[in-house]
């Protein structure tokens, strides 16, 4: 690569504890990670290995016990609930693998939700720019309840895109849609980086889901197991099987 | 079976102390209620027993009325019969006793006691054992410048003796010398009451009338029983006297009886109000029930898949339903204590102090209150069992559900259904069917509204919603769209402040138009430039010679007094209006129908035109009217008045009671004045610097007099207030519950920028708008019927609706602030989701 990765946001010897004793738990142990801006990353990993407490933590939905976050310029760690909540509203999108939508609004009010909450309207150009790739249009009036699966997902994403942050964090965004819904959910994501130069990070078990971004980073027991850059899936399961042993 | 049911009870501990709540509030007041009665209750029967200890026979007039609204009035017994009776064999001492109207006055000129209180009663102080005082202090009066008091009242007007003290009684207002403090039995005044005390000559001439007694008071020597003794003083008495002779025992009854009585019409009150509370509460129990069946949907459709039956399921409510109803009722009927408390306060402080000592909790109180607690559980539970039964097992296997939005039709039906009923119901009794129908017709037209609810919730909660999501943006948007997300339980929330707000909205603004009523019947009747008021109506009042001694204050051109007599008309008890027509001419003005106010002289009466229609009185017809004393008057009819229902429907002149035993008192003094400088200071000189009324302007004083009902409306009120206070802790459990159920939603919010204080903003405008739409319609329900409660006293003289705007407009405010209220511990629990945990659950 000829320039210079800028980074989105960062862990640096993130260490998260449960418990006390016999009885600690380390889902994080020592995890320094950088997020490009402008990339697609996923972060993958056996159950219990720490990639969704990772992503939590980065996302500052969650306290690390030693180490610290930043987020562009900020440094998370000693942040105030309300500071952290201001970061989440302008830097940070999220789109959780279900319940993404409040079921009484619609389809549009859930998209500019964020801007809303800031008391903000947004960026008018890029909302219509965002609506349009996301090809829901004509459905923005409807509630959560009268979309599919996939259309819902779309939405979150949108809704994730709409403040234009920093950075968006997915946890298994396709976790709960068949394959097909799934992949059109994915080259949704693919595109927000690629066309409209937007930084996701995915948390996800899937080989094919992995497969759609830039860069792969391996989780094992709450460490930094790998990492791979332009995956396919055959080359994540592989990855996978290795890890695995 | 019932050991899963309490299990599953304790398991949710918070939802079991929600729901015991609701139970608790709704019994506590009807346990409040029991306890307080039963305590006053104990208290005379104590006291009275106590009192006539000494007392083994009573002798009385036998002539009596009864006045009408309870109690009576009695002949009173000349004391020249009082050596018959002490001749009797049998009769150790008798000595004469008086309750009659007199007031101490303090030393700073005000009366000693409350206005509207306990009665200020005057009497005998004497030697005799059977004598119902004890001197504590200092020595017996004697002769016509001393006196005694009660030590309640020396203490309250740090009297002491050898003080000089003014008292105003039938007579007048006259100073005497305090020689003795007594008490009263053991207490040193009994139920608040103010007594001054005087020999016997001096008691009858200021007290009631020179030469006569109100009874006396006998003890035996012991040589024969009460009833034996009772006999034979009735056998030496002369029959013409019409006296009777009860036994001791028969006395300390019959005054037990009739304090029983005016326990029992406050009793009946308090408990109205306590099942109007319960009544609220078991709807917030209902509400609680219905919600949390709903989250349990999947627990039970669990169940069922494993195997349990529907009527297992339901039965398993059920049983849960019971223990909560037992172990709330019993908490409930333990807060009562307090509560009886609480009355006995609120009471006192709208004037009716009420003597107790200690606590007394009769069995049957605990056992009504926890009966009636647990039945009104289990029946507010059955709707939201069988629902619960319902259930099929494959919900288990679903994502939660909402409740069930019904079938909007079947709804409609029935509330149109019961609305017309209750409506039919309303126009038969506006037709002239009994008052019971109205009642039934309110009650329907309260289910329809109800019935309704869901339907109503929605488009209501949405328009209350519009200026708020205007206002408050997002906040403001998604707490309108939660607010009707679930229109049966934003209804059903709703329901209590609904009841409560349409209830509170009905007396005022049924006060409003007694008031506006009041206020134009007495400017139209009162012609003068000032008014002195009696401080207490019904007992007592003021003497009748002070209209001439204010007459003769310089500057006044004309005085007249106005008071009440309750005689008998035609063999029924009635109030009627006293005057003196040749001053009353010009100042007190009877709109006449027919012949002159100014005729009514002592053998005539002027009566409502209404009344001559009733009965088909015409003038010159002669009604037969029976004095307290048990004398005859024929009264001819000189003229019928405009129907002033508020001003009495019976005038009659004051030399009607010449020669008659009637004590006779003024509950008003009009007066027309020069308008000359210091006319008003020479006045007060004379009347209220002395104790005697209340001076006050001609506005002041219509004020006042329309203000009066100000105080009952005050009373419901605060007795409403515990109804308003269930309906608080109602709209705070469902939201707990609805914070509970949205808790991933709220966490979803909370992770994509919600910020703490936004939170607490939905939570509390969700509040707000249910409150609101309750409070809406409830006044609007309230103000129907106040118009029909206005349309069927119609006859009664109530006619004009006056809408009470400031009332409303208060109710509104409030509800307003109930909603933010009752916001705040759930918006609290709101802000304190754990995000992490709202959004990982799956």
């Amino acid at each position: 690569m000829l320039l210079r990765m800028v980074t989105a946001a960062a862990a640096r010897e993130a260490s998260k504890v449960y418990g006390e004793g016999d009885n600690e738990v380390r889902a994080l142990d020592g995890v320094t990670v950088e997020f490009e801006q402008g990339r697609f990353t996923a972060i993958m990993g056996p159950s219990g290995s720490g990639k969704s407490t990772l992503m939590h933590c980065v996302a500052g939905l969650d306290s690390l016990s030693s180490g610290s976050v930043t987020i562009g310029e900020h440094e998370l760690t000693s942040m105030s609930d309300g500071d952290l909540t201001r970061l989440r509203r302008t830097q940070v999108g999220f789109v959780f693998q279900a319940f993404n939508l409040i079921p009484t609004l619609s389809a549009l009010e859930n998209i500019i939700l964020p801007l809303s909450l800031a008391g903000q309207s947004g960026d008018q150009q890029w909302i219509d720019q965002v609506i349009d790739t996301i090809g829901l249009r004509d459905r923005l009036e409807h509630r959560p309840s009268e979309l599919s699966g996939g259309q819902q997902q779309r939405v979150a994403v949108a809704r994730a895109l709409a403040s234009k942050p920093a950075v968006i964090f997915a946890d298994e965004p396709t976790g709960n849609l068949d394959s097909k819904t799934g992949q059109e959910v994915l080259s949704f994501m693919r595109r927000a980086v690629t066309d409209l130069g937007q930084t996701i990070v995915m948390v996800t078990h899937d080989a094919v889901a992995a497969s759609y971004a830039d860069r792969i980073v391996f989780l094992k027991d709450g460490k930094i197991a790998g990492e791979m850059h332009s995956p396919t899936p055959e080359k994540v399961l592989d990855q996978i099987k290795h890890l695995g042993e | 079976m019932l050991r899963l049911a309490s299990k599953m009870a304790l398991a949710r501990k918070g939802r079991l102390v929600l729901t015991s709540l609701a139970i608790i509030l709704g019994t506590s007041f009807l346990s409040g209620t029991f306890i307080f009665s039963d305590t006053i209750t104990k208290t005379f029967d104590r006291l009275f027993t106590d009192v006539f200890r000494d007392v083994d026979a009573y002798v009385r007039s036998s002539s009596f009325i009864e006045v009408p609204f309870g109690g009576e009035q009695r002949g009173s017994t000349p004391i020249d019969a009082l050596p018959t009776v002490l001749e009797t064999p049998g009769v150790a001492d008798a000595t004469g006793d008086i309750q009659a109207f007199a007031r101490i006055i303090g030393k700073d000129g005000t009366p000693i006691g409350l206005d509207n209180g306990p009665p200020t009663f005057g009497g005998i102080a004497s030697a005799s054992v059977a004598g119902l005082w004890t001197i504590e202090e200092g020595r017996l009066p004697e002769g016509p410048t001393e006196m005694v008091m009660d030590r309640a009242s020396a203490d309250d007007g740090a009297y002491v003796v050898g003080d000089t003290v003014r008292v105003n009684a039938q007579s007048g207002s006259r100073e005497f010398i305090l020689v003795g403090i007594a008490t009263y039995g053991d207490i040193s005044s009994p139920g608040g009451a103010t007594f001054a005390l005087f020999d016997q000559p001096t008691a009858s001439e200021f007290l009631l009338k020179p030469g006569n007694v109100d009874a006396f008071l006998v003890q035996g020597d012991g040589t024969m029983n009460q009833e034996e003794l009772a006999t034979a003083i009735q056998a030496e008495l002369d029959p013409s006297l019409k006296l009777e002779v009860l036994t001791g025992a028969q006395i300390a009854e019959e005054t037990k009886n009739q304090i029983g009585q005016a326990i029992g019409f406050l009793t009946t009150f308090l408990t109205i109000f306590s099942l109007i509370a319960l009544g609220i509460g078991s709807f917030v129990i209902y509400n609680v029930f219905s919600i949390t069946t709903a989250q349990r949907l999947r627990e039970n459709a669990l169940l069922r898949a494993i195997g349990a039956e529907r009527s297992q399921v339901t039965r398993m409510l059920l049983v849960e339903a019971a223990v909560i109803g037992v172990v709330g009722s019993l908490l409930g009927f333990f807060s009562g204590i307090a509560i009886s408390q609480g009355l006995k306060a609120l009471l006192a402080a709208f004037g009716g102090e009420i003597p107790s000592q200690g606590l007394s909790i009769a069995p049957s109180a605990a056992v009504i209150t926890i009966g009636v607690g647990t039945v009104v559980t289990i029946v507010a539970a059955i709707m939201p069992a069988l629902r619960a039964g319902r259930v099929p097992p494959l919900a288990a296997m679903r994502d939660t559900a909402i409740e069930s939005v019904g079938k909007g039709r079947a709804r409609l039906a029935v509330a149109l259904v019961v609305l017309a009923a209750g409506a039919a119901a309303v126009a038969a009794s506006l037709a002239g069917a009994d008052n019971l129908i109205l009642g039934l017709g309110v009650m329907l037209i309260f289910a329809a509204v109800i019935t309704a609810g869901p339907l109503l919730a929605r488009p209501i909660g949405l328009g209350i919603g519009t200026p708020i999501a205007a206002l408050r943006g997002i906040t403001g948007a998604m707490a309108r769209q939660n607010a009707v997300r679930n229109p049966k339980r934003t209804a059903r929330t709703a329901a209590p402040v609904l009841i409560g707000v349409a209830l509170v909205t009905a007396f005022t603004a049924f006060a409003a138009s007694v008031q506006t009523q009041v206020r134009d019947a007495i400017g139209e009747q009162f012609r003068g430039d000032y008014a002195i008021t009696a401080p207490q109506q019904g007992f007592g009042g003021l003497p009748i010679s002070l209209a001439d001694e204010v007459a003769r204050v310089p500057g006044v051109t004309q005085a007249t007094g106005l008071g009440f007599a309750a005689v008998k008309l035609d063999g029924e008890s009635r109030f009627v209006a006293v005057i003196d027509p040749a001053s009353a001419s010009g100042l007190i003005d009877y709109s006449m129908v027919q012949g002159d106010q100014r005729s009514l002289d002592a053998n005539g009466i002027l009566v409502s035109q209404n009344r001559a229609d009733a009965n088909g009185w015409s003038i010159g017809d002669v009604l037969d009217v029976q004095l307290v004393d048990g004398s005859a008057r024929s009264l001819a009819i000189r003229g019928t008045f405009d129907a002033q229902q508020f001003l009495g429907s019976y005038v009659v002149n004051q030399e009607t009671f010449a020669g008659s035993d009637t004590n006779l008192f003024d509950a008003f003094i009009y007066v027309t004045t020069d308008g000359s400088d210091g006319v008003r200071d020479a006045l007060f000189t004379v009347t209220e610097a002395r104790g005697l009324g209340t001076l006050q302007s001609r506005d002041e004083f219509v004020d006042a007099q329309s203000g009066q009902i100000n105080q009952i409306l005050a009373l419901i009120n605060a007795l409403l207030g515990l109804s308003i206070i269930i309906a608080v802790v109602g709209i705070v459990i469902t939201l707990l519950l609805s914070v509970y159920e949205r808790r991933r939603e709220i966490g979803l919010l909370r992770a994509v920028g919600m910020t703490r204080s936004q939170t607490w903003g939905t939570v509390t405008w969700e509040s707000v708008i249910t409150s609101l739409y309750g409070a809406v319609s409830g006044v609007v329900l309230g103000i129907g019927m106040g118009v029909l409660l206005i349309g069927v006293l119609s006859d009664d003289g109530v006619s004009a609706f006056t809408l009470p705007v400031g009332g409303t407009i208060t109710i509104l405010v409030i509800s307003f602030v109930i909603g933010v209220l009752a916001a705040i511990y759930p918006a609290w629990r709101a802000t304190r989701t754990d995000i992490m945990q709202a959004i990982s659950t799956t």
